[in-house]
């Protein structure tokens, strides 16, 4: 399709510009026809009623002459002279206009044969006029009846010229029949070819107004079907382009804005799948964090078990040492009485042989009291080993403390900085144990070396007569040894005061320990109670999730309809 | 245009149509041969040479009509010197002034005055019959101091004409028409005309006849033994080959051979060398005239049938006049040479003269 063609209004103008060149040339063919006709017939009318007006007006000039002619011969008379005259001029003035009616042929020769006739009867009458004049009638009569046979061929010539003229205009007038037949069938073929060429530029125009606009109605209902995906809807003429272009634009903005609806409620039901999976999540993990806060609350609890456990130890490592100071009083005490009996007895050594035996049997006491001590100190032994136990537990249950505070996160930080302080309460009481069973060990060593140094004595005190100068040394060895005693069980006393000490500081921490266990159990209390609000609140969010993970799906649904 | 030219290298065809096998038509023939020999002996026109297409057409109107077809279809004639007389110039103009290449024709002696400007291809060389009456008239009433005038016409356009003419003009100058008869060829005897002439008494004879006539009425006068001086037109040119019968008749015309013009004197000697013992007349002047008009314009404007008549219509009007044997031709709008002058010559001696020479 040419450009010049692409609006609808061109196409139209440009199917009317020929139709109305088409109607305004047959109308001018009509209109020229017509007056083509009018004025054929305009002519031949002037020509017929001219000649026949020249034909019959020659006629009755030549009559008038000769009857002026006629009238001069029987009467002379300037009158009848002067009228033949008149009418001869007249006559010779029809000829010449009969002459420039273009005449051809057969009536060319019958002008001129009339001119000659016309001419010849001037001339006779005009001889017999002289004759007549000179009175010579005979020859004048005889000179005028010459005319006759002219006039008679005058007035055969002039009808045969008029039925000639008629036969013309007959012919003429077929002529113009038939032209005028020709020229109808001309301009009905021409109007049969406007019409034709109406129909098809008719046609022509409908069919580019038709196709465009049923594929437009079709694209339209394409997109009100919600089908809004692009359409080819071809060649069309511009104002149709306009409105093709109109609703690919609305279409594309249509398809954008579903495209981005179908995306949005992706996205919403994805938010919403991940809020309702979050949510769950959430409330798994609050019901995580509830049974971990349980477990917390248990494990305070059980803490708080092993702390009175642990306290109880405690009090039993102070009974224990303060039975081992009253064990070390009591050395010391025994120490002094052996001193006193040994410083008594020195100088009665000599004297007291049987006092030996009472040595012996004191010594034999003594090594039983040691061996007793002995086993006291082994308990001293196994209550350490319990505290070094207690300790490792707890540094162990500590260390799961901060593990599951440091789970809790910033809700366990508190609880971490507990545990960190079981742990190093655990270690301090580990490290007190350490130094209870050095002393102890050293103690042993000790009451070892008493019991040797009393086995020793007594070996002594069985050789005493081979020894008895060593008694005294030996008593004094005694004193010394239990100088050196009481100096152990000095330390002994010191040690274990401060055992008591750090056992009773130790208890007071794990007294602490035990309070702040109670507490933690009490915040993991309200930490559960919390969480499970959070989870009944997290419940909620799901639901709400739900509702919109239903409302983007539905969104969806409905945009699914639409076709992009 | 092709068709309106002559072939260039070829000869310049100039058709001639006249009545040749008739005595007044052989006079024009002659002339116009001599005139072209002339023209062709000096180197032709713009190198080439001039030829001339002679065609009968026996002075009638339909073979007239004929020959200017025949003219007319040629593209190798560019002009026409002819017709010879009125009625076949009328003719043959309806052909030649039509169409898509109308041809010029330029007429020697064709005075009928229906033919001024009857169409733009038409043009003469002589004065019309309407100068010849008037002329008669004067000539009758000063020179003659005739007061009573008799007419014997014939029976035609020309007769009528000069009768007319010299009727208005003899009465304008006090004369007296007493009267004025019709005659035709077939007419037998003028005696009746002649008698009632002496019974009423004219003292001048006007023949607005051709020759024939002319020389009927000449002979009846002879036998009436009526001695009234006889005037005449042009159509008597011919008739001092009479003799003795029309020795003293006084003859109107365009030209006459003893016209005291040097160009003429050397046109008579000429005619007289190449055709020994001839005399031209005005119809064979006029055509010796036409050529070498027609010459003067194919030199100056082509050999183009348009070009030839466009270039005819400003002699006289913008172009110089051509000064010719029978006098300066200046056309007017019609074609007619107003400006050229009858003269009355009178027969003498078997030949036309000046009245001077008389």
């Amino acid at each position: 399709m040419p450009r010049m063609f692409d609006t609808i209004r061109s196409r139209i103008v440009a199917g009317l510009i020929p139709l109305a060149i088409g109607l305004v040339g047959t109308a001018l063919l009509a209109a020229v026809t017509l007056r083509q006709m009018r004025h054929a017939v305009g002519d031949e009318l002037a020509g017929l009623r001219a000649s026949s007006e020249i034909g019959s007006g020659l006629v009755a000039t030549v009559f008038e002459e000769i009857r002026a002619a006629e009238q001069y011969l029987a009467a002379p008379g300037a009158d009848s002279r002067r009228l033949f005259q008149a009418a001869g001029d007249d006559a010779f003035q029809y000829e010449r206009r009969l002459e420039a009616l273009g005449i051809t042929g057969e009536d060319r020769i019958a002008v001129g044969r009339l001119k000659q006739l016309n001419a010849a009867i001037q001339v006779d009458y005009a001889i017999a006029h002289a004759l007549k004049d000179l009175g010579r009638d005979g020859e004048a009569l005889t000179q005028s009846a010459a005319v006759r046979p002219r006039a008679a061929e005058v007035t055969r010539l002039v009808r045969d010229l008029a039925s000639r003229q008629a036969v013309k205009a007959a012919q003429v007038a077929d002529r113009l029949a038939a032209a005028s037949r020709e020229r109808e069938k001309e301009l009905w073929l021409l109007l049969g070819g406007i019409a034709v060429v109406g129909l098809f530029l008719a046609r022509w125009a409908m069919l580019s107004i038709h196709g465009p606009l049923s594929r437009l109605v079709t694209a339209a209902e394409r997109f009100g079907s919600g089908d809004l995906r692009p359409v080819t809807v071809g060649e069309m003429p511009r104002e149709f382009r306009v409105l093709a272009d109109a609703m690919q634009r609305m279409a594309d903005r249509l398809r954008r804005i579903v495209g981005e609806v179908v995306g949005e409620s992706d996205r919403i039901a994805g938010s919403a799948g991940d809020l309702s999976a979050t949510s769950e999540q959430l409330a798994a993990s609050s019901s995580e964090v509830s049974t971990a806060m349980v477990e917390i609350a248990g494990s305070a609890d059980h803490q708080r078990a092993a702390l009175g456990t642990m306290g109880t130890g405690l009090e039993e490592l102070r009974l224990a040492a303060t039975e081992m100071a009253e064990a070390a009083d009591r050395t010391a005490r025994l120490g002094e009485e052996i001193r006193m009996v040994a410083d008594r007895h020195r100088g009665d050594v000599g004297a007291a042989g049987k006092a030996l035996l009472d040595v012996r049997e004191v010594v034999q006491t003594t090594s039983r009291q040691i061996s007793e001590l002995a086993q006291l100190s082994a308990a001293i032994d196994d209550f350490v080993d319990l505290i070094k136990r207690i300790s490792s537990q707890t540094n162990l249950l500590a260390l799961n403390a901060a593990i599951e505070a440091a789970r809790a996160g910033e809700h366990g930080r508190g609880f971490a900085v507990v545990a960190e302080e079981v742990r190093q309460l655990a270690d301090e009481s580990a490290r007190a144990a350490e130094e209870v069973t050095r002393t102890t060990t050293l103690i042993r060593e000790h009451m070892e070396e008493v019991t040797a140094t009393m086995t020793a004595g007594q070996a002594k005190v069985r050789g005493i007569e081979s020894i008895a100068e060593g008694a005294a040394r030996g008593l004094t060895e005694i004193v010394a040894a239990i100088e050196q005693v009481e100096h152990a069980s000095l330390r002994v006393r010191v040690a274990a005061q401060a055992n008591r000490q750090t056992a009773e500081r130790l208890k007071q921490q794990v007294e602490q320990v035990a309070g702040r266990a109670t507490a933690h159990a009490s915040s993991a209390e309200q930490v559960t109670a919390a969480t499970q609000q959070q989870g009944a609140s997290t419940q909620q969010m799901a639901a709400a999730a739900a509702h919109m993970l239903e409302a983007a799906e539905k969104l969806r649904g409905l945009v699914q309809g639409l076709r992009v | 245009m092709l068709a309106a030219c002559s072939r260039p290298g070829g000869p310049i065809v100039i058709g001639l149509a006249g009545p040749f096998s008739q005595a007044r038509g052989a006079s024009m023939l002659r002339a116009a041969q001599l005139a072209v020999d002339q023209i062709n002996a000096r180197g032709g026109v713009r190198s080439r040479l001039l030829k001339l297409k002679p065609v009968d057409d026996s002075g009638s109107e339909n073979t007239a009509l004929r020959v200017a077809e025949q003219f007319y279809a040629d593209p190798a004639v560019v002009a026409v010197v002819g017709h010879l007389s009125s009625d076949p110039s009328k003719a043959g103009l309806r052909v030649y002034g039509a169409g898509r290449t109308p041809l010029v024709m330029v007429s020697p002696s064709a005075s009928n005055p229906d033919l001024a400007g009857i169409n733009p291809y038409f043009f003469r060389v002589c004065p019309s019959d309407a100068q010849h009456g008037p002329q008669l008239a004067r000539f009758a009433r000063q020179t003659l101091a005739a007061r009573r005038a008799g007419i014997i016409y014939v029976n035609n356009d020309y007769g009528r004409g000069v009768r007319r003419a010299f009727d208005a003009e003899f009465a304008r100058l006090g004369g007296v028409v007493v009267e004025a008869d019709p005659y035709v060829p077939e007419t037998r005897s003028l005696e009746p005309y002649l008698s009632r002439m002496r019974q009423a008494g004219v003292d001048v004879l006007v023949l607005a006849a051709e020759r024939p006539g002319a020389e009927l009425a000449l002979r009846e006068m002879q036998a009436l033994r009526l001695g009234w001086p006889v005037i005449g037109g042009d159509a008597l040119t011919g008739i001092e080959a009479d003799g003795a019968l029309a020795e003293g008749v006084h003859v109107s015309s365009a030209y006459l051979p003893d016209r005291p013009d040097e160009r003429n004197v050397a046109f008579v000697a000429d005619y007289a060398r190449a055709y020994p013992g001839q005399r031209p007349d005005h119809r064979g002047a006029g055509a010796y005239d036409a050529v070498r008009l027609l010459a003067r314009a194919i030199s100056e404007a082509g050999a183009g049938r348009q070009a030839i008549r466009d270039y005819l219509a400003k002699v006289g009007r913008g172009k110089a006049p051509f000064e010719g044997v029978t006098g300066t031709v200046a056309f007017d709008s019609n074609g007619d040479v107003p400006g050229k002058q009858v003269v009355i010559g009178v027969i003498h001696g078997g030949r036309l003269v000046a009245e001077s020479e008389r």
